[in-house]
């Protein structure tokens, strides 16, 4: 209970109160109390005269009679016959409310609040405002822009349309397809129901989860009056036969981009992509390096990468602002799918534009029905024919091909692991000496590969054909495909002509073996051991080099001698060998070179160990001569004291060696250029080799035949708007005055030659840094050992087209049975005429070829 | 007078899309439109003269007296028998009185020197640039494309970076000889290069800034018109 208003009637509150509450709870509550008379009036009279007069002498009670008068009407509505009790409770309010305007008169609140109003309202002018308006600007800014993807050889007319295509984001818009003569509300029904994409050869999904997209969406209208009332988010086209470039304009755009672009046509496989088409294989960077001990240029181009990748981390330190993209910046990944899908969804759109709205249907004459019975006639036979080809025939023939197929896959699993054998890891395997061994190699892996690939291209089929990821792998494909058939017609021609010719190839041989490799030496060392060119060499070294190297060379030329029978022979099988490709006959006689001239390699060998040392003892001996020494621990040169017992010798050594040196310098010289001269032919076999393997003929083919089908990124090109103004001008639309458009014109750029042959040019550079870096030539001078390519570096251009790992017989296995079997013909059902009319047929023959195959539907 | 110094174009059909353009062609006035007339007539008859010296020199031969075709040449372009047309063209241009003394003039000139030397100027006559053309093509919501060269039978080379692998465009100097040049880079984002714009030509201080203005502007939504922009220096 609360105080009275005047302290003097406390006392007569609360016994009224304590009444009160009594009555109402255990009266008035239950409906016993029906009258206004109840108990408590007197002592309400005896607190309301104390209160008078307390009200007196504070002035208010003229306030509250007006307060009463106010209240007076509703109370008598609201209140009837519980009027005494109500008012009270009012009362009660009324005066607590006056209690609290006297507290806050008295703490001075109003003036308080006012100052906080005051405050608020500078701060909503100061900072609000502002804030709001630069907001509403930003926004304006952002929402501006507008961008349409057009196809430039969308089919124009002057017919009124409605434009279907993905919306990306709000005002970011991929047209697709432009749909004549329907209702813009029967298309956005349609595609919501998916009328539009019935009958779509492939799953549908496939398309949203390509294009990124979950529906496809009425976007705006074409050729319709501007009286017509669109939604503010849709385009307004206008196009026409002569317009080149449709004009666009949208209530919500301040500035439009039109971008158009020629769609790629995915049943030749073109498309576009934004990286450059991926000619190798590229799975294999990492598990190229590891088992290769590294060298020295490795290790340089390393720490220069290294460099540099720390300059590319300090450089993004210094990026001073982080952006985050835009919806319209992450689209473009997604506008390129539906550029490539853009031909294919068109197609489907148009077909089914028929089934939309509703539309007469009539009854087949009798002479079509006549007609439509003799078809289905002849379908069923032929229908019958052909399943009992699938059931019975082809299942056999092909299990069969795939038992034969696994059969040489097993053959060739082992002979792949007799080829890559290595006696401990890290040894040399077969492969990797021998270039026959390596090209038996490759085609067997190929032979492994090929299964898997066809596998991949086969389920090509069953998906849509604008799915671009295996468009290389085809390429590929096709590519080794005709390689190796061009290498085994190729192969023919020179297999032929070896056997033909096999004795007097072999005389050749022979001949050419004889006249280089030893009369050429012999004739070359017997000059040395004269005085060559007037140099006074040493007379009894030279003689004694000379004897010992020509002794070697005519023991191996009774070798060879004993080889001339058999020669015949080995070329004839040569040349038979050549009918399985060029490669190999070229392959065996770079090995039959390296086997045949293993005597000159031996020889350099030999002379470049004895030139090396004797310059080391005269670097040694140079020292002692400076009275100095190489120390070993620290890896420099100390000074030294020698004896002079010591120096004596050292220097009489030293004067020795010395005038050797020129008659041992000649020897070395002569068999280096030997070996360097072999080396260089080997060389050439090998590219003649790689040539052969792994030219990028079909690549090359196809760039100049169709180069939409090799795309190597995008261009945008700015057209000028010149005549596009013009067109704006005088299509009599107001607001797209005010819009600034530009038309830009998106083109793939076919995949350049460079590009084709960047793996020459890389095996090219990694060959001039092996052979023509100063390092070798340095080791040519001292006469230590240059050491040869790696096979597998120089051959890395070949496995391009290989996987890193083959896959398994059980691999293979799976998936050859995987392979989907070809579809079996639905027979055709009977005309009946209760099915007539039972789907929306359309107006024209433009849903035609297709459907006229299904009995059931008409047009 | 064929050319200038390098200039600036600027095409902007809208606030968001826009083409830099510089370019060391001048204004094309009569006179240089007669001039680069004459120009193209000049390439055009280097090309005949030198395919018409090889040909006279390698593949006429002159016991033999040339047989005039059967067909008019009108009736050899119809029916598409392009070698024998070509011959026949080849052969009435050096029967010509000017064949006659290029031929006659080239006479004491060994082989494998006509041969090479008449391979450089077809060479030339097709690739040489008078003009060097360079240019950037900016469009926001997509990225920037800069492309270089041009001109003669090549098409220009160009290169798209979208909007969200740039990092920054920037103004950086470098020494070149005994001067320093301002230069637009491009800053790719996973790349370790950056990409100059404007790589053979490398223009004034002032014509990149107002590129880079131009491209601040023009490329990032909400930096207004980017007048307020300040050229940043970095060192790559």
């Amino acid at each position: 209970m609360s105080q009275s208003l005047a302290k003097e009637c406390n006392e007569a509150k609360e016994r009224y109160d304590t009444c009160f509450l009594k009555w109402y709870s255990e009266k008035y509550l239950r409906g016993v109390s029906t009258s206004n008379n109840n108990e408590c009036s007197a002592l309400f009279n005896e607190y309301n005269k104390c209160l008078q007069v307390a009200l007196k002498e504070r002035g208010i009670d003229k306030l509250l009679d007006e307060a009463r008068e106010d209240f007076k009407e509703n109370d008598a509505q609201l209140l009837g016959k519980k009027k005494s009790g109500y008012i009270t409770a009012r009362w009660d309010l009324v005066t607590r409310l006056h209690e609290l305007a006297i507290f806050a008169w008295d703490y001075g609140v109003v003036s308080r609040a006012a100052k906080g109003f005051a405050a608020l309202t500078l701060v909503f002018l100061l900072v609000f405002i502002p804030v709001e308006r630069l907001a509403t600007r930003e926004a304006n800014l952002n929402d501006g822009l507008m961008r349409v993807f057009w196809p430039a050889d969308l089919p124009r007319s002057d017919l009124r349309g409605v434009v279907v295509g993905w919306r990306n984001s709000a005002l970011d818009v991929f047209v697709l397809a432009i749909l004549e003569e329907v209702e813009p509300r029967n298309v956005e029904t349609a595609l919501k129901l998916g009328t539009l994409t019935r009958y779509a050869p492939h799953p549908v999904n496939r398309i949203y989860e390509l294009c990124g997209q979950s529906s496809m969406h009425v976007l705006g209208l074409s050729n319709h009056p501007e009286s017509v009332e669109v939604d503010p988010s849709w385009i307004r086209v206008t196009t026409g036969s002569t317009r080149r470039v449709p004009a666009v304009s949208c209530a919500r755009a301040s500035s439009i981009q039109i971008i158009l672009f020629d769609r790629p046509l995915p049943g030749r496989m073109q498309y576009i992509s934004l990286n450059p088409i991926a000619l190798a294989l590229g799975d294999k960077q990492g598990s190229f390096r590891n088992d290769i001990v590294e060298e020295a240029e490795e290790k340089e181009e390393r720490l220069r990468q290294e460099k540099k990748k720390k300059l590319v981390e300090k450089l993004k330190q210094h990026s001073i602002i982080k952006r985050t993209p835009s919806p319209k910046e992450k689209a473009l990944v997604k506008v390129v799918n539906q550029i490539n899908w853009a031909w294919e969804l068109e197609k489907l759109l148009q077909k089914n534009v028929s089934r939309i709205g509703t539309r007469p249907r009539r009854a087949l004459s009798v002479s079509e029905r006549v007609v439509e019975s003799a078809t289905t006639l002849r379908d069923i036979v032929w229908v019958w024919l052909w399943n009992l080809m699938t059931v019975y025939v082809l299942p056999v023939i092909k299990r069969l091909f795939v038992l034969g197929l696994m059969a040489h896959r097993v053959a060739a699993e082992v002979l792949l692991t007799v080829l890559e054998w290595r006696a401990r890891p890290g040894y040399a395997a077969l492969k990797d000496i021998s270039a026959t061994a390596q090209q038996v190699e490759i085609r067997l892996q190929q032979f492994c590969y090929w299964p898997m690939q066809y596998v991949t291209l086969r389920l090509r089929k069953n998906d849509w054909e604008s799915v671009t990821t295996s468009h290389p792998d085809y390429i590929r494909f096709y590519n080794s495909l005709w390689l190796v058939a061009n290498d085994v017609i190729i192969g023919i021609a020179l297999g032929s002509y070896i056997i033909d010719n096999a004795d007097w190839v072999a005389w050749k041989i022979s001949d050419l073996l004889s006249r280089y490799t030893v009369d050429a030496l012999q004739s070359s060392i017997s000059w040395l051991m004269g005085w060559p060119a007037g140099l006074k060499l040493n007379g009894e070294l030279a003689e004694f080099l000379g004897d010992l190297f020509l002794w070697v060379i005519e023991y191996w030329s009774s070798c060879i001698e004993t080889l001339q029978p058999v020669l015949p022979h080995m070329i004839w099988f040569i040349g038979f060998s050549s009918f399985a490709g060029a490669s190999m006959p070229i392959a065996l006689f770079s090995d039959l070179l390296s086997i045949l001239t293993i005597h000159i390699y031996s020889f350099y060998l030999a002379s470049a160990r004895i030139y090396h040392w004797q310059l080391n003892i005269l670097t040694s001996l140079f020292h002692l001569f400076r009275g100095k020494k190489h120390n070993v621990l620290r890896n420099r040169i100390d000074s030294c004291d020698y004896d002079l017992d010591q120096l004596l010798v050292g220097t009489i050594l030293f004067t020795l060696l010395f005038f050797l040196l020129p008659t041992v310098v000649v020897f070395y010289l002569n068999f280096a250029f030997a070996r360097m001269a072999i080396i260089s032919l080997k060389a050439g076999f090998d590219t003649i080799l790689s040539f052969l393997n792994h030219f990028p003929l079909f690549a090359l083919m196809l760039r100049i035949k169709d180069p939409g089908r090799l795309p190597g990124g995008i261009r945008f090109e700015l057209r000028d708007t010149k005549d596009f103004r013009h067109a704006v001008n005088d299509s009599s639309s107001s607001s797209s005055l005010s819009t600034s458009t530009s038309v830009i014109q998106l083109k793939s750029i076919p995949l350049n030659f460079k590009a084709m042959f960047h793996q020459y040019f890389q095996m090219g550079q990694r060959i001039r840094k092996h052979y023509l870096s100063p390092r070798v030539v340095l080791c040519l001078l001292t006469g230590k050992f240059v050491p040869p390519l790696n096979r597998k570096n120089l051959y890395s251009l070949q496995y391009s087209m290989l996987p890193a790992r083959r896959a398994g017989i059980l691999d293979m296995w799976d998936a050859v049975n995987s392979l989907p079997t070809p579809k079996r013909k639905v027979g055709p059902v009977w005309w009946v005429p209760s099915t007539l009319g039972n789907s929306g047929g359309g107006i024209n023959g433009m849903a035609g070829g297709y459907e006229r195959r299904r009995v059931g539907r008409h047009i | 007078m064929l050319t200038t110094n390098p200039h600036l174009y600027i095409r902007r059909p809208s606030p968001t899309t826009a083409e830099f353009t510089v370019t060391t062609c001048p204004r094309l006035t009569i006179p240089l439109r007669l001039a680069l007339l004459l120009i193209l007539l000049l390439r055009i008859s280097t090309i005949t003269a030198a395919i018409t010296t090889i040909y006279a020199r390698f593949f006429l031969d002159p016991s033999s007296p040339h047989v005039q075709p059967a067909a008019s040449p009108l009736s050899l372009l119809i029916q598409g028998d392009i070698f024998p047309l070509l011959t026949h063209a080849l052969y009435t241009l050096h029967a010509s009185p000017a064949g006659q003394f290029l031929f006659s003039t080239l006479e004491p000139v060994p082989s494998w020197a006509l041969l090479l030397s008449s391979s450089a100027a077809i060479y030339v006559a097709l690739f040489a640039q008078l003009h060097t053309t360079e240019s950037l093509l900016v469009l926001r919501g997509l990225g920037i494309q800069t492309s270089t060269g041009g001109g003669g039978v090549q098409r220009a080379r160009t290169r798209f970076i979208p909007t969200e692998k740039i990092r920054d465009v920037l103004i950086n100097e470098a020494f070149r000889g005994f001067e320093v040049r301002y230069y637009l880079v491009v800053v790719v984002e996973g790349e370790e290069d950056v990409v100059v714009v404007f790589p053979k030509l490398l223009p004034r201080k002032k014509i990149v800034e107002a590129v880079w203005r131009g491209v601040r502007g023009c490329l990032f939504e909400g930096e207004g018109n980017g007048m307020n922009g300040r050229a940043e220096k970095g060192h790559v």
